[in-house]
């Protein structure tokens, strides 16, 4: 259904405005911006709510204002929500807000430490308006229904990333943001490359069409482009694998989400990579369903390799932020693994897992980041220990980050894990023992290492004799907004009915493009 | 015969039974946000968490005195909690649920009120109280949940409180380790802290739960539904997976999460180490409740598997491997785990190794009626009732056990029982608490240990299981001789090393609930013969298995009055004698004979390192992931120079190349100018010659 009010365009543009009165207001006014942020930030979720109670969100809720680009045969902009783009935008809306939040503090501190430096960083006033910016251009890819308009976002989004790096970043911040946004564009150019060649064929680069106010799918591109398809696939899911972190195409991103300011790190980590795995689903899959049939296995396999590899990986490291960066590679192997199994079940996990990736992912780096600017920044593991006695709170809110990744109830993740593992089990039914145990292998495996890591991380920095001597945690609103939304992740987990009713529709139209 | 019975369709609306774990659960909410809020005042916390879990066990007595008098109760909420999973909130209570609801309950309300005065003062004890309580709610959960996704949250989260109140005295401190420091054994250290523990206990359960989820995940695509009565109501999947021959392996998948948690071998090692957790949690957690989760689980899908059975030899031929190899992992860990309690000088450990033997027993006694599928309902009833008694004569006397060795670790500063002796002449009651709880363990007649174990030998007889029976029986006497050599060395004897303990009576808030549940182990089984029958009416008609009530008393009168339990009985009768024997008149000096014969020392570090088990754990599993782990880190900085430094590099000679060909020099042009037209003026001459 149409929308009464341009809600999507409310929801893009208001952000942008509270972003252009941070770069004209005085630093003073920092923390009345970032309340400012959030409040506008937090409208997609606000919206998705109340669609979910007027039972509108299994039928998709489109934005009244559409963009026509036919004659130019770039289709049509439509900004809409349905089943798999709920769990996306509550993910966005949801992180976004609370670590505006939380950035007053940590960035007031960073600026600070970068001018005792001697540098002269921009003042937070750019940074609320870039911030903005990147939050509303990923809030804009999970709203897109065209290969161009998801386009026209996920650079944006690469542009805004790419200068909060290289203004506030750690270490050789220049060189990463300039690493980061050549394989970034590398990424959204292959992908544009793909998009592009069939939009020359189709005349157009819609992959939804809402048709009286219903979501449908355009037909998928075997026909038009022949034997060409394959390529033209494997063109757009290389450039959406980078933009990912799939093993192999990974080494950019412990570079890009270790050194960000942690804020940056706790969108770029979780939400921005997550809408790659996320437009596999929404407009790989609906073009190339036969070609993504015919290598799912391997994908499975690579996925699975993923999961370990960053697991293990991960373990090497002593430095939390990096550590956490790998993680999000692991992490990524169990998007990739739902998509890859293929089935509604998975695809479904897939995309939960993105929300719980986003509310997990999000807690641990503002974990890492309340160490970076209370401990004089504190970031390396092996100067950690003991530190749940000096931080409780803090502690608590990092077992339940962990959790979410592991999937233990009573966090989110559970659902996630037991969706994926019901796709991954139907992709090879339980029909003879060799599937048994392959499934038993490989899960045990990937969940195992993942288990792994996030405890014997949680041992290295809560537990155990404190290394050195710590301060007492106070908790003030910039903690205060970590444990919160650790706790949303397990008030989602109980109430999870309203996304999982139009997650089924969703996905189970996806899956039946297949045939 | 089998008989499926109607109860497939739960009463509409959330029923009030889900207050046994709604009230816990709700208590322990409250506690976590009043600690948020700044509260942290002890005594809120202590009887907080004794007051809900009191409101719950009240519930629960009263949902069995239900259920005992008008069948099973079977409710569930109007509408799905996940509607894609068709997943609603049910409660499903029948004699098994309930019974297992009270032991829970009950039991953990008597730890609780000990709790009080054994953590007063503690830096944790907010903590301690919010995971305690948090804990029974998930294990009530678990036993009281009408599908496998509640059943399989209260499981993980009994899982993370255990790991929790293991690691409790996070902080490391020597005192609470386990094991000698310094110790090793294959190079692997043999000593852990808390923190360390308890990413052990987490990471052996979790494998496990991996393999439970994988089963979980596919019943439901064969079935469309997670609830355990519809399951059991129909039973095509079974026949399905029979047919397609992948049963057996997708049972023991589906069992894993089973074996990890009643720590059975392989899975054992981590129970071990548990015991750096305060005490009360090593009775609640790792003896009388959470470790019967896995033991509950097989009572529970048991039944629901030989309902399968029914449909024809290839189902039942699949069956009977799948319970061959249960019963053969269950006789396995009851007779290692006995030989490394002979030699070990930890009082917890004792416990440990003697809890895990004992939830071997109830694993055999249960897989092994299962192994029967040709006569599958006498065995299952006579499995289940045997499984289920010693499940609760075992909560019962192991609790009191843990209890008792809570103070005695107290008074003597110390977690050695070299450090201890002679404590009878200070401790009365303690002393008489443990020779109670300490005869039900040897099972002497006629406490109530005996009986239940009797039940289980009887199960793996019948079902011809020779080489499962004969380990167990060999058990028998193994267990009897460790609790008498613990009870004399800590109780009798005077102590072995110095010792700076100030031996007393316990006080009151922790004497009476270990002096109630050793009691009770006696008046158990002073009372076995009108107590089984009433334990055999609720578990006869679990789910749809409906099983006359004659058949199981019967079972019974054989499992007592056989030969072989009287052979059995001499056997323990021996053991104990010996073992006197060494200990008083003979006074060995065991220590010598170790320092002078290097078998008995290879024999002796044989088990008291448990087999080696954890050092080959650690070399190989753990080693080759850390292993692995160092080569893909590795490998992952040559692409990382791969990508960022010879690729660019590369790209700096590539331009390097090309521009020396840009140099701006007049000649070099020209002489290539000339060079090039003589190539163009050669081929246009070729062209048209």
């Amino acid at each position: 259904m149409y929308a009464g009010i341009p809600i999507w365009y409310i929801s893009l543009v208001l952000p942008v405005l509270v972003g252009i009165v941070a770069l004209f207001a005085s630093e003073k006014h920092g923390r009345a911006i970032s309340w400012l942020s959030a409040l506008t930030l937090i409208i997609p979720m606000i919206a998705t709510a109340y669609y979910w109670a007027v039972n509108a969100v299994s039928n998709g809720v489109v934005d009244p204002w559409v963009l026509h680009l036919e004659k130019y045969g770039l289709g049509t902009f439509y900004l809409f929500m349905d089943g798999l783009s709920a769990p996306i935008v509550v993910g966005v809306s949801l992180v976004t807000a609370f670590v505006a939040v939380y950035a007053y503090k940590y960035m007031a501190t960073r600026i600070e430490e970068m001018r005792e430096e001697g540098e002269n960083p921009p003042g937070l006033g750019r940074f609320f308006f870039l911030y903005n910016v990147f939050a509303v251009a990923m809030l804009g890819m999970g709203l897109s229904s065209n290969l161009l308009e998801f386009y026209f976002f996920l650079e944006i989004s690469l542009i805004s990333s790419f200068l909060l790096i290289a203004y506030y970043g750690y270490g050789d911040r220049k060189k990463i943001a300039l690493l980061y946004f050549i394989w970034a564009h590398i990424a959204g150019a292959l992908f544009i490359a793909g998009s592009l060649v069939y939009g020359h064929y189709a005349h157009s680069l819609d992959v939804v069409r809402i048709v009286s106010g219903k979501v449908t799918y355009v037909s998928p591109a075997d026909e038009l482009l022949g034997s060409a398809a394959r390529i033209v696939a494997g063109v757009m899911l290389l450039g959406l694998f980078i933009k990912m972190a799939v093993l192999g195409v990974h080494m950019w991103l412990p570079y890009a989400h270790a050194e960000a300011p942690t804020p940056v790190s706790a969108l770029l980590s979780p939400n921005l990579i997550g809408l790659a795995g996320y437009a596999i689903v929404r407009f790989v899959l609906p073009l190339f369903p036969a070609e993504l049939k015919s290598i799912h296995g391997y994908l499975i396999l690579l996925a699975v390799s993923t999961i370990i590899y960053g697991g293990l990986v991960a373990l090497r490291q002593t430095d939390f932020k990096r550590f956490l960066a790998y993680s999000s590679v692991s992490q990524m192997g169990y998007l990739l693994l739902g998509i890859a199994t293929l089935t509604a079940y998975g695809i479904g996990g897939a995309i939960l897992h993105y929300l719980t990736h986003a509310i997990g992912k999000a807690v641990l780096f503002m974990v890492a980041g309340v160490f970076i600017t209370e401990e004089h920044g504190l970031r390396d593991m092996t100067r950690m220990g003991g530190l749940a006695k000096y931080y409780p709170f803090t502690a608590a809110a990092a077992l339940l980050g962990f959790m979410h990744l592991v999937g233990m109830p009573p966090t989110l993740g559970m659902w996630s894990e037991l969706l994926i593992t019901i796709g991954v089990v139907k992709a090879y039914p339980a029909v003879n023992t060799g599937n048994v145990i392959l499934v038993a292998t490989m899960l045990l495996l990937a969940y195992g290492v993942s288990a792994g890591y996030a405890f014997i991380t949680m041992r290295k920095v809560f537990y155990g004799r404190p290394r050195e001597g710590y301060k007492h945690e106070v908790l003030d609103g910039f903690k205060t907004t970590v444990v919160i939304l650790a706790v949303l992740g397990v008030l989602l987990f109980l109430g999870i009915a309203p996304l999982m009713a139009p997650l089924k529709t969703a996905s189970q139209q996806i899956i039946s493009l297949l045939g | 015969m089998f008989a499926a019975s109607a109860m497939v369709n739960p009463n509409s609306g959330l029923m009030p039974w889900a207050l046994i774990w709604g009230i816990p659960y709700l208590g322990a909410a409250i506690l976590a946000i009043l600690f948020f809020v700044g509260v942290r005042n002890e005594k809120i916390y202590s009887w907080g968490a004794v007051t809900s879990i009191g409101l719950g066990a009240l519930v629960a007595v009263y949902a069995l005195y239900k259920v005992l008098k008008e069948g099973p109760i079977y409710g569930a909420s109007n509408t799905n909690w996940v509607p894609w999973l068709n997943i609603k909130i049910g409660v499903y209570l029948d004699g098994l649920g309930a019974i297992m609801a009270v032991i829970v309950s009950v039991l953990s309300f008597l730890i609780a009120v000990y709790s009080v005065e054994y953590m007063r003062g503690d830096w944790g004890v907010q903590r301690y109280f919010f995971f305690f309580t948090f804990f029974v709610a998930s294990m009530l959960l678990l036993v009281t949940a009408d599908n496998l996704v509640l059943m399989f949250i209260g499981w993980e989260g009994t899982g993370l409180a255990s790991y929790a109140l293991i690691g409790h005295w996070y902080t490391d401190e020597e005192e609470y380790w386990v094991g000698v420091p310094g110790r090793k054994a294959l190079g692997v250290p043999m000593y852990f802290e808390p923190s360390h523990s308890g990413v052990r206990a987490l990471m052996f359960t979790r494998i496990g739960d991996i393999g439970l989820l994988i089963g979980m995940s596919a019943i439901y695509l064969l079935t469309h539904t997670f609830s355990i009565p519809l399951l059991a109501a129909n039973t095509h999947w079974i026949v399905e997976l029979a047919t397609k021959g992948s049963l057996t392996a997708l049972l023991i998948v589906f069992s894993m999460g089973a074996l990890a948690k009643s720590a059975q071998f392989p899975f054992q090692e981590w129970l071990v180490t548990a015991m750096t957790g305060p005490t009360p949690v090593s009775a609640l957690i790792h003896a009388a409740t959470m470790v019967k989760a896995g033991v509950y689980f097989m009572l529970r899908m048991a039944p629901i598997f030989l309902l399968g059975a029914a449909a024809g030899h290839v189902v039942a031929a699949q069956l009977q491997s799948y319970f061959y190899i249960m019963a053969g992992l269950g006789a396995i860990t009851a007779f290692m785990m006995a030989t490394m309690a002979l030699v070990s000088n930890e009082l917890k450990l004792i416990l440990a190794y003697s809890t895990a033997s004992q939830l071997g027993y109830m694993f055999l006694g249960v897989a092994a009626a299962g192994y029967i599928v040709s006569k599958a309902n006498e065995a299952a009833a006579l499995g289940v009732a045997a499984g289920l008694s010693h499940l609760m004569s075992h909560a019962i006397f192991k609790a009191a056990l843990f209890l008792i060795a809570g103070w005695l670790i107290h008074v003597a500063h110390s977690r050695f029982i070299d450090h201890m002796g002679n404590y009878a002449k200070y401790m009365k009651l303690t002393a008489l608490s443990m020779w109670l709880a300490g005869l039900s363990l040897m099972a002497i007649p006629p406490l109530s240990g005996f009986f239940s174990k009797e039940l289980t030998l009887k199960s793996a007889e019948e079902a011809g299981l020779v080489w499962d029976w004969a380990l167990g029986a060999l058990t028998a006497g193994l267990t009897a001789a460790y609790t008498l050599r613990m009870i004399l060395r800590v109780m009798h004897l005077p102590p072995k090393k110095e010792t700076h303990g100030h031996p007393h009576e316990a006080p009151p808030l922790m004497l009476i609930p270990y002096l109630l549940l050793s009691l009770t182990a006696l008046a158990l089984g002073l009372a076995w013969v009108w107590v089984y029958p009433g334990l055999a009416k609720g578990i006869s008609e679990t789910l749809a298995v409906q099983v006359p009530l004659d058949e199981v008393k019967q079972a019974f009168t054989i499992a007592v009055t056989s030969a072989k339990t009287l052979g059995t009985l001499a056997w323990v009768g021996v053991s104990l004698a010996i073992v006197w024997y060494l200990y008083v008149p003979a006074k060995i000096d065991f220590d010598r004979i170790l320092e002078r014969s290097t078998i008995a020392r290879a024999v002796h570090d044989f088990l008291f390192d448990r087999w080696y088990i954890n050092s080959l754990i650690y070399i190989f599993i753990v080693g080759g992931f850390a292993g692995l782990s160092l080569i893909l880190a590795g490998f992952n900085n040559i692409l990382d120079i791969a990508y960022h430094m010879a690729l660019p590099a590369l790209f700096v000679l590539a331009a390097a190349g090309i521009r020396s060909l840009h140099r701006g020099k007049t000649d070099y042009y020209l002489m290539l100018y000339l060079y090039f037209a003589a190539l163009v003026l050669l081929y246009l001459y070729i062209a048209w010659g």
